[in-house]
């Protein structure tokens, strides 16, 4: 039996999809629907309850008397102000200088790079507190560091690196391990970003006489400002809600915003305060991420 | 014989249904099932315990079944209240904090009838005195749980001249840290104050008892100034650094990073578990107003409404019998409330607890303080503001009158905006409390 062909020209139903998702110009709505219920449900509401108990007394009316009055009874406000500010000038600039070394040395595919590249990027895979809690094992009194020290005879009793006599230890301590735990996160994107970087450009300026360094500054650097500015946001955000590695280490003698917010939520019970912190948290991202949308303004013409 | 077996019983029958008064044919009685209400032992692990552990050997013993129904303050004052209202109830027996029994006194019945069948027993004074709200016995104490010292052993031989480890003095206990520290080049002393630590409970309870008579209205007096100035130039500084991030001393104890410490007793336990040869408790040291500590005390009282008294009164006579007190604390971690306890606890590391926890309640210049009630969810507030006083003088070396000031008017502030009463040793009848000065 030949099989019977449909006569050209006759209407033929239309696909089960489009009928169901309309035309496919609505597709790419539906598909984005999920992800947008998932931020509206999860983000967007909370956010805006957040912002609402923040502004509003017991009673409901709308009042800005809870900053003062979390200052007054918070005496680790403005030191958590502070502290979460220094840690973000310290720590992403570093993260960023760092990130961006390991990556042009992968970049270079030596032997055994993506192996480099999975290793550095190890920390990725782990909890905050628990990158926290390795660092607090090097750290402590009776951890490997000082261990290391009296085993190599440097020491004669163990020093005490994690003491609330020492301010400054205690924060360069959370920096060498924000350092270790959260540098991987820009490096794989600025690896992603130097592969997509066309050989030609480079190749180019090599026949134009450019060396190694000029190449670096003129030629991947420029294109790379997509990918550093992508890192840049998410480090800087990131780096606000510093957290559960400052926990691990400093206790709270080493305030930081996110563990003020947490503290007033958990153990004070106290949603008013916990979210005044969540809307400060919030207006820093929010500045900090239009500055870096302004500064490293990304041109049309440098968009691929 | 057969035959006399069978009346005898017949007539213990009959005698324990005409003593509990239950109605109906005497003949066909059964041994009533009581309820027992409580706010302690709660979770599912500890409940299992009570039932299986505690009530089965009781209903054998005595027939009686228990119903353990385990509940939230709210809920029970709100269950008792029903009953109050309605004129009869259905709770037997039931278990709470002091803090607890002070809302729902109006509730309940006087028990020294029951005290005065427990003669055999030894009750701390103090307790007694705890559980006389409103002027009648309003509980009988049942267990405790508080916060004490623990040394490795190696650190005795250090103590200071004349000391005696179950009635030392803070100044005793300086003295002890210094020679510490003359001998092993560290300080040797522990007092938890990482994040999750008890901190706030050594200075409302201990500290500020011990050298003011007072937790709340003397906050900012001249006593605590002095107070201050001993915690910040005198202890702290035999106090070791690493403390900062430590939430409990067991820990710090067993690695020998430090050698006496105070906590609370579930905080401190593991150390004399994994080695009881080692380790020794003994009570909170005294200052100039007395030995001033918590004594978080549970206690088991009867509702006026109570349909089986007589059982319920059984079964508190078998919950503070030596032996199964004994059992709880091996069970659960609570400490015996009768002295007679702690002498039949076997050795081991529970042993080592039982014995400093009843050296310190009932030693003779004890001056009990307790977490004040009637905060509501504020209880951290009220911590928080004790925990920052800490750190801000001691730790941040901040101005000690300006801190005082700042810090009472919040503490202040929390009781007048929660009516809360004064918490123990300031008089319980003062509410809401006022700080002294503001």
């Amino acid at each position: 039996m030949a099989p019977v062909e449909a006569p050209v020209g006759t209407h033929r139903p239309r696909p089960l999809r489009q009928r169901i998702l309309g035309t496919d110009t609505l597709l790419p709505y539906w598909l984005l629907l999920p992800s947008v219920l998932y931020l509206v449900l999860f983000f967007v509401i909370p956010l805006s309850q957040a912002i609402v108990v923040a502004f509003q007394d017991g009673a409901g009316n709308w009042t800005l008397e809870n900053f003062p009055k979390l200052r007054r009874w918070d005496f680790n406000f403005l030191p958590a102000l502070k502290w979460t500010f220094l840690l973000a000038l310290v720590i992403v600039p570093l993260q960023l200088v760092t990130a961006l070394l390991i990556a042009l040395l992968v970049n270079t595919r030596f032997r055994g790079s993506q192996l480099f590249l999975y290793v550095c990027a190890v920390p990725l895979g782990l909890s905050d507190l628990a990158a926290g809690l390795i660092w607090y094992g090097i750290f402590a009194d009776r951890g490997f560091l000082n261990s290391l020290l009296y085993t190599l005879g440097l020491i004669d009793a163990p020093i005490t690196i994690l003491t609330p006599d020492e301010r400054w230890w205690l924060f360069g301590a959370v920096v060498v391990a924000e350092h270790w735990r959260a540098t991987a996160i820009v490096l794989v994107v600025l690896v992603a970003g130097l592969q997509m970087i066309s050989k030609d450009y480079l190749e180019s300026a090599e026949v134009l006489g450019a060396n190694r360094w000029q190449r670096l500054w003129y030629v991947v650097l420029p294109l790379l400002r997509p990918s550093l500015q992508a890192a840049l946001i998410i480090r800087t955000i990131f780096a606000f809600e510093i957290f559960a590695v400052v926990l691990a280490l400093a206790g709270d003698f080493l305030p930081v915003l996110a563990e003020r917010a947490y503290n007033w939520y958990f153990f004070r019970q106290n949603l008013r305060f916990a979210s005044v912190y969540a809307v400060i948290i919030l207006a820093i991202s929010l500045i900090f991420t239009v500055l870096y949308l302004v500064f490293l303004r990304v041109r049309e013409e440098e968009r691929r | 014989m057969k035959g006399y077996k069978r009346i005898g019983l017949l007539i213990a029958l009959l005698g324990l249904t005409a003593a509990l008064g239950v109605p109906g044919d005497s003949l066909q009685a059964q041994p009533p099932r009581i309820v027992w209400v409580s706010t302690q032992l709660v979770p599912i692990q500890e409940a299992e315990f009570v039932r299986n552990e505690i009530l089965k050997p009781f209903t054998e013993e005595t027939g009686i079944e228990v119903e353990f129904i385990g509940a939230q303050y709210g809920e029970l004052f709100t269950r008792l209240e029903g009953e109050a209202r309605a004129g009869q109830g259905s709770t037997d027996l039931v278990g709470g904090l002091q803090g607890d029994f002070v809302g729902i006194a109006q509730f309940m019945d006087d028990v020294s009838d029951v005290l005065a069948g427990l003669g055999d027993r030894t009750f701390a004074a103090g307790d007694l005195q705890l559980g006389t709200l409103g002027g009648i016995q309003a509980f009988i104490p049942w267990m405790r749980a508080t916060y004490l010292m623990m040394a490795n052993k190696q650190a005795l031989e250090y103590l200071p001249e004349g000391a005696d480890l179950n009635a030392l003095t803070y100044e005793q206990l300086v003295a002890w840290g210094q020679a510490l520290q003359e001998a092993t080049g560290e300080p040797k002393l522990g007092i938890p104050a990482g994040p999750r630590s008890l901190l706030h409970r050594f200075v409302h309870g201990y500290a500020y008892p011990s050298f003011t008579g007072s937790t709340v209205k003397r906050f900012l007096s001249d006593e605590a100034v002095t107070m201050w100035e001993f915690l910040r130039d005198e202890l702290w500084p035999q106090v070791h650094p690493a403390v900062a991030t430590a939430d409990a001393m067991d820990t710090l104890l067993l690695e020998g990073t430090v050698w006496v410490a105070w906590d609370h007793s579930a905080r401190l336990k593991q150390a004399p578990v994994e080695r009881p040869e080692d380790f020794v408790a003994f009570p909170a040291p005294a200052g100039p107003y007395g030995r001033g500590f918590i004594n978080i005390l549970a206690g088991l009282g009867i509702p006026k409404t109570a349909p089986n008294r007589d059982a319920a009164a059984q079964l508190i006579e078998y919950l503070t019998r030596p032996e199964t007190q004994v059992k709880i604390l091996q069970g659960v971690g609570f400490f015996p409330s009768v002295e007679e306890a702690a002498g039949a606890t076997p050795p081991g590391a529970l042993k080592v607890l039982a014995e400093g926890v009843s050296a310190q309640a009932s030693a003779s210049d004890a001056l009990p303080a307790l977490i004040p009630g009637g905060l509501g969810p504020r209880g951290g507030d009220f911590g928080a503001i004790y925990r920052d006083t800490f750190i801000r003088i001691v730790i941040n070396g901040e101005d000690i009158p300006t801190v005082l000031r700042q810090q009472g008017e919040l503490l202040q502030e929390l009781f007048q905006e929660t009516g809360a009463a004064c918490p123990l040793p300031d008089p319980a009848d003062e509410q809401p409390c006022s700080v002294e000065g503001l």
